[in-house]
């Protein structure tokens, strides 16, 4: 065997295994094969050979193949052989197996888009043409995926549009669906459309479709239509007006459903003084619409809508159109309508908002499904730029104390993670009355995601207060050692201040919080012994971070004294945090003597 | 009464010298006997730090290589031939109930106990099985179980089986996962040395069944070799699957396996043992955890909306030192990767 074919004759090899995943990983170097061959024979003998292999084997592999031949276009020679590919190519689109048709019509787009026009005029066309009217209904439904990269190319071409038509029409609803599909970009790639001939035939059929599965797929294509429109400068038809209301009130609700989840895009597209209205009027009748899913879909794009429209009109139709949905029965529905309520603010003003949408949020505070509260919650900062604090304060903070003691401990981390926010806003004083036993109460919960969270938010309302505050309000109500409590209340204050070590200054370090943790050491949990060990270090740590002149004199006179004895702790996990403690402040030590040198 | 007396675990801790023999003579039987695994070439111990990668990558829901898995149930095995049929745990500690490779919510767990090694934890068996994540789930738990020994305990539960595991779907994510069987039987090689029960303080037992009638005292369980895969019936079997019932006396299980026992059993099996409570897991109970029997036993189930549909609570049960319970129960945690259904399932589908 000559030297030149060898690297053909391994691949051939290894596409022949009876593994299938040795031949899958075969087809995914084929690229390599094809830098070794040179570009001649790749077209001459590495295609062919594809080709034939294309026959015959697992789906599996034939992704892979198609995938591998978008890469090929320089392997062949250039844009100006890469024609070579179509045939390969078009046989995998005609394949049954959906993944593979769909690689298949990704790389067949990628090579037409790296041709010139006469290229793809001369091999596109016939390709298109012959599989459009294959007899096998999997190799239409790859036509169609095809054309909007051709039209880019060739521009608006009634041909090829007459072709596409028929595959709008086809009598096999898999082929209309693939057609429908394909539209907005087909749309898209012409350009300069008018809502007249082919394109209107076509758009009217799959907007009639007797499948609703068929009809889902036309909103897209009326949200393509109208923005093309639009951009040509031509304002919408009242014939594309009253399709867009046919699909809003489509007899199934999967197309309701589809159109009302498309309601920003549609607002947006159809936006002119005379057609939104008739939109509104079907907004209001979808918000009352029997299925969930649909409420649910209009209450999500509720804001989308609305932010197209005159604040006078959101406040006399939307605003009365939402209200049921915030008492509706399905939870889903008020989730959604809660993760958008808030932003409706920002359209109405402070005014408005106060009078009108203010009860709506406070009556889904008080929402049983959970969801919905936190919804409402963590958007609170939205409502507070409009409304202004004294306001949120006074009508919110009653809802905010309720929640603060909510069972889903998620609506209090939310309530939690938002009083560092609260804080600012209130200022210190009304904050110490109102919210720090709050703070405080949320440090012993049940949940310990909410102990370490309300811990953590100490921290940051200190960066608010400054440490001041968090020394003479905070701190003395914690380093109280009761070494009579419970271990989850041992455990949990001594955790707390741990937290707080690297923020406290360092006289306080000195005095409270270190004879506090000391007074830990010797408990008879070992938990407790070995998160002394570590709060130790971290005091340490801070004691030098902080450049406090008698750093060295602590660590050494009450520090390590503690951590040597522990060392032959009976327990190995305090041995093990000891001795990483010990290690650590050693080391800390003599960093520190080499500085002073 | 029917008792395997092939080991002695109580013997084997008070004396280091003869345990080394007899745990090494044990193993080579079991080897010869069970495993029919490729001859693993020696795998090291990983180091401390090593482990401290796996459980952060773990953590993150990706399961570990097929020769870090080898790697780590040979340190668990162990650990976990030195611990004994009753291991004794001391309070401080949560128990929690079935897992059953509902990873995310396990993550979650631990957000309402508090992370381990902080929080002792005590696990009681079904860490495999009907969820998604059984792979990650038990690696995690045995990860934990290696780096922090003293930390947490984990009990062997009917699922952690071979036979059990090839039908409820163990077997097969294992298969998705790795390609191969190999960890499948790595792991469930290893479910036979998980202890079988727990005593927290002396009080409090722990198991993932229930009793046996061919068990009187705490003592009997302790002359059980437990190194075997969980067999049809007898002792062993009883302990990882019966149920306490409300009619009185012995019962036979709907089950297939192990037996139902009634209030006066277990009275009577915790007068004579000195315990305050029996704490199990093994059936689903909608509030999370379930009194019976007057409070002589309770049901713990750690596995929020089980299957994804039943709609059940979980809960874990803190015990302190004083052994005074807390029950801590939660909710599915949200996620994005696993199934959401946005209709409630009907009740007659459950």
């Amino acid at each position: 065997m000559s030297e030149e074919v060898y690297p053909l004759a391994v691949l051939i090899d290894e596409l022949r295994d009876d593994d299938v995943t040795v031949r899958v990983n075969a087809m995914g170097r084929i690229s390599t094969i094809a830098l070794a061959m040179g570009e001649a024979r790749t077209r001459n003998e590495l295609i062919p050979f594809l080709e034939e292999a294309a026959q015959e084997d697992e789906d599996e592999l034939l992704v892979v193949l198609a995938d591998e031949l978008a890469k090929f276009v320089p392997l062949v020679g250039g844009p100006e052989h890469a024609h070579a590919l179509i045939d390969v190519l078009s046989s995998l689109a005609g394949c049954e197996e959906p993944t593979v048709r769909q690689a298949a019509v990704a790389s067949l787009n990628d090579i037409a888009r790296e041709m010139s026009a006469d290229q793809v005029n001369e091999h596109y066309v016939p390709l298109l043409r012959r599989i459009s009217t294959a007899d096998w209904f999997s190799s239409r439904m790859s036509a169609a995926g095809i054309y909007a990269s051709v039209v880019a190319k060739l521009g608006p071409n009634d041909d090829l549009l007459g072709l596409y038509k028929d595959l709008v029409t086809d009598d096999a609803p898999m082929v209309r669906r693939a057609a429908a599909t394909a539209l907005p970009n087909v749309i898209e790639a012409l350009g300069k459309v008018q809502l007249t001939g082919t394109i209107q035939e076509m758009f009217e059929s799959l907007v009639y479709d007797d499948q609703d599965s068929v009809r889902l797929l036309s909103v897209d294509v009326v949200v393509a239509l109208s923005e093309a429109l639009r951009e040509n400068g031509k304002p919408s038809s009242d014939e594309l007006v009253a399709q867009t209301l046919a699909l809003l009130s489509d007899k199934s609700w999967r197309v309701r459903y589809m159109a009302a989840d498309r309601l920003e895009q549609l607002a947006k597209a159809l936006n002119s003084d005379e057609k939104l209205p008739r939109l509104v009027g079907q907004f209001v009748t979808l918000c009352k619409d029997g299925e969930s899913e649909v409420r649910s879909a209009v209450a999500k794009h509720v804001v989308g809508f609305a932010q197209n429209l005159d604040p006078a009109v959101v406040l006399d139709e939307i605003v009365p159109a939402i209200e049921p949905l915030v008492t509706d029965p399905s939870e889903h529905v008020r989730e959604s309508l809660a993760g958008q309520i808030s932003y409706l603010s920002v359209l109405l003003g402070n005014e408005k908002t106060i009078k009108h949408l203010l009860p709506l949020f406070l009556q889904m505070l008080k929402d049983e499904h959970s969801e919905v509260r936190l919804q409402i919650i963590s958007n609170l900062q939205v409502i507070n730029e409009v409304i202004g604090i004294d306001l949120l304060s006074q009508s919110l903070l009653p809802a905010i104390t309720e929640l603060a003691k909510d069972k889903q401990w998620r609506v209090l981390l939310a309530i939690i993670n938002y009083s560092p926010l609260l804080a600012e806003q209130l200022g210190v004083e009304f904050f110490n009355k109102e919210l720090v036993p709050l703070v405080m109460q949320w440090l012993w919960d049940p949940v310990w995601a909410i102990r370490d969270a309300a811990a953590q938010n100490l921290v940051k309302l200190t960066d608010v207060f400054g440490v001041e505050w968090l020394e003479t309000i905070i701190l003395p109500k914690l380093v109280v050692h009761d070494p009579t409590a419970n271990y989850l209340y041992r455990f949990t204050s001594l955790m707390v201040v741990k937290t707080l070590v690297p923020t406290v200054s360092s006289s306080a370090l000195q005095d409270p919080v270190l004879p506090f943790l000391l007074s830990f050491s010797e408990d008879s949990v070992p938990n407790i012994r070995f998160n002394v060990a570590k709060a130790l270090l971290q005091v340490a740590q801070a004691l030098v971070a902080k450049n406090t002149p008698n750093a060295q004199s602590v660590i050494s006179e009450s520090i390590l004294p503690v951590l040597e004895k522990h060392a032959e702790d009976v327990d190995v996990d305090v041995r093990f945090y000891v001795a990483e403690a010990l290690t650590q402040i050693n080391e800390l030590v003599a960093g520190g003597q080499e500085m002073q040198a | 009464m029917d008792i395997d007396p092939d080991v002695q675990m109580e013997d084997a801790v008070a004396n280091n010298a003869s345990l080394q023999l007899q745990e090494s003579q044990f193993a080579d039987d079991y080897e010869g006997e069970m495993s029919e695994l490729p001859p693993s070439s020696p795998t090291p111990t990983a180091s401390t730090g090593e482990v401290d990668g796996w459980i952060e990558t773990l953590k993150k829901c990706q399961p570990l290589t097929e020769r870090e898995v080898r790697q780590l149930c040979n340190m668990a095995k162990d650990i976990l031939q030195f611990e004994q049929n009753v291991q004794p745990v001391s309070a401080p500690v949560t128990i929690c109930g079935d897992v059953h490779g509902q990873f995310h919510d396990l993550m979650e767990l631990f957000r309402i106990g508090g992370p381990c090694p902080d929080t002792n934890y005590l696990f009681m068996g079904d860490y495999v099985d009907r969820g998604y994540y059984s792979v990650e789930s038990v690696s995690f738990l045995v990860a934990m179980k290696v780096r922090y020994p003293r930390r947490i305990t984990i009990l062997r539960g009917n699922h952690e089986s071979r036979q059990i595991t090839q039908v409820y779907g163990f077997y097969d994510e294992c298969l998705r996962k790795y390609g191969s069987p190999n960890v499948w039987k790595l792991f469930t090689d290893l479910f036979d040395y998980f202890p079988i029960t727990a005593l927290v303080d002396n009080k409090v037992f722990c198991l993932h069944g229930g009793l046996s009638p061919t068990i009187e005292t705490i003592d009997n369980i302790r002359s059980l070799n437990r190194f075997q895969e969980v067999p049809h019936d007898g002792p062993m079997s009883d302990l990882l699957w019966s149920d306490p019932d409300e009619r009185q006396n012995w019962g036979i299980s709907p089950r297939g396996a192990g037996y139902t026992f009634g209030q006066d059993i277990s009275e009577q099996f915790n007068h004579n043992n000195n315990l305050s409570l029996i704490s199990r897991a093994h059936q689903l109970v909608m509030e999370g955890y379930a009194w019976s029997h007057e409070q002589q036993v309770v049901t713990i189930f750690s596995a929020p909306n089980y299957c994804y549909r039943c709609g059940n609570q979980a809960a874990i049960m803190e015990v302190d030192e004083e052994l005074y319970n807390t029950f801590l129960q939660y909710d599915p945690c949200p996620r994005a990767s696993e199934p959401s259904v946005s209709r409630k399932t009907p009740d007659y589908f459950l």
